[in-house]
């Protein structure tokens, strides 16, 4: 494997590439292909037809493991995120498994504490603290 | 992890698809080409999302097809080494599948308090039957290791870290 040998998603050593691109939370993602089915719902009889195999299995992952069901909340979710300064990758595993405590938080996205911008524990804190609340009134 | 990344393609189209539609089939055989397929760099596309740009079409020497290179926007799912994420038990041994990939945790990454317990509904329960792992069980797992071949991204992972493991959450009913 060519240059994948370094490749570390705890160390965000995930290639410029996947660096730079819009990361994804099972939450978006289900928005994104529910409204694609729906789309070839109207266009065909059979739309379970029409849709691959990952497509499938992918949108049933995504229905099962979101943690916020309403667009809204999603929404608020990333805007919340995006005021500490994470970078994408970071963002998006924080709001998919959505940590309770700093220190899940750090044991889960052990990069958030090693890069440059290294988040205080406070700030971490009120992060976690945002995130429960969007939950509790979803 | 789910991306939304642009990717470029070139399709090869017969000439009976020109004309009006043409704009239309391409996009149909694009769709058709590319979705469910893999790639090591990529991972899997899930699912075409929009077209970015659509080249000038190049007729080829002696056949007539015309090649369009495409630029498109698509769901990928790209797994890494090193990330933690949630997947579901599909098979003892243990198997998990997160969305189109499937995962492989061994025995020698499961706590060492969890034992095999073979039978009807072959599981792995700790000492005091206080956590059970079994077939559509919702686990946390890191990915430690992925591989690549033709079709598919195939993922080794382990539950023996911190905060890993069973996921109890009384929302997931």
């Amino acid at each position: 494997m060519s240059g994948e040998e370094e490749e570390n998603a705890a160390e965000l050593k995930i290639g410029d590439e996947f660096l730079k691109a819009k990361c994804l939370m099972n939450c978006e993602v289900s928005l994104i292909l529910e409204h694609k089915y729906e789309q070839l719902q109207q266009s065909s009889d059979d739309p379970m037809n029409q849709v691959s195999q990952v497509f499938e299995k992918s949108l049933q992952y995504v229905k099962r493991f979101s943690r916020y069901k309403n667009p809204d909340a999603v929404r608020q979710v990333r805007e919340i995120l995006a005021r500490y300064q994470l970078a994408e990758f970071e963002l998006c595993v924080l709001g998919n498994l959505c940590p309770e405590t700093v220190e899940e938080a750090i044991a889960m996205v052990p990069s958030i504490k090693t890069r440059g911008r290294a988040q205080d524990d406070e700030a971490i804190e009120k992060m976690l603290n945002d995130l429960s609340l969007i939950k509790k009134f979803e | 992890m789910f991306f939304h990344i642009v990717l470029e393609r070139n399709m090869q189209l017969h000439p009976r698809y020109f004309g009006r539609n043409l704009r239309d089939n391409l996009v149909a055989k694009l769709m058709k080409d590319v979705e469910g397929t893999c790639s090591g760099r990529h991972g899997f596309v899930v699912a075409v999302t929009g077209i970015e740009n659509v080249g000038k079409g190049l007729i080829r020497d002696g056949t007539g097809f015309v090649t369009f290179p495409v630029k498109y926007q698509c769901v990928v799912f790209r797994p890494f080494k090193g990330e933690i994420l949630e997947a579901v038990v599909t098979m003892m041994g243990f198997f998990a599948e997160a969305g189109p990939v499937q995962i492989f945790v061994s025995n020698h990454l499961i706590p060492d308090d969890m034992e095999f317990q073979s039978g009807d509904m072959p599981n792995y329960t700790t000492s005091d039957g206080s956590v059970k792992i079994q077939k559509d069980s919702e686990v946390r797992l890191k990915i430690i290791g992925t591989r690549v071949d033709a079709t598919e991204i195939f993922c080794i992972g382990t539950i023996k870290d911190d905060f890993l493991g069973v996921i109890n959450d009384p929302v997931a009913i």
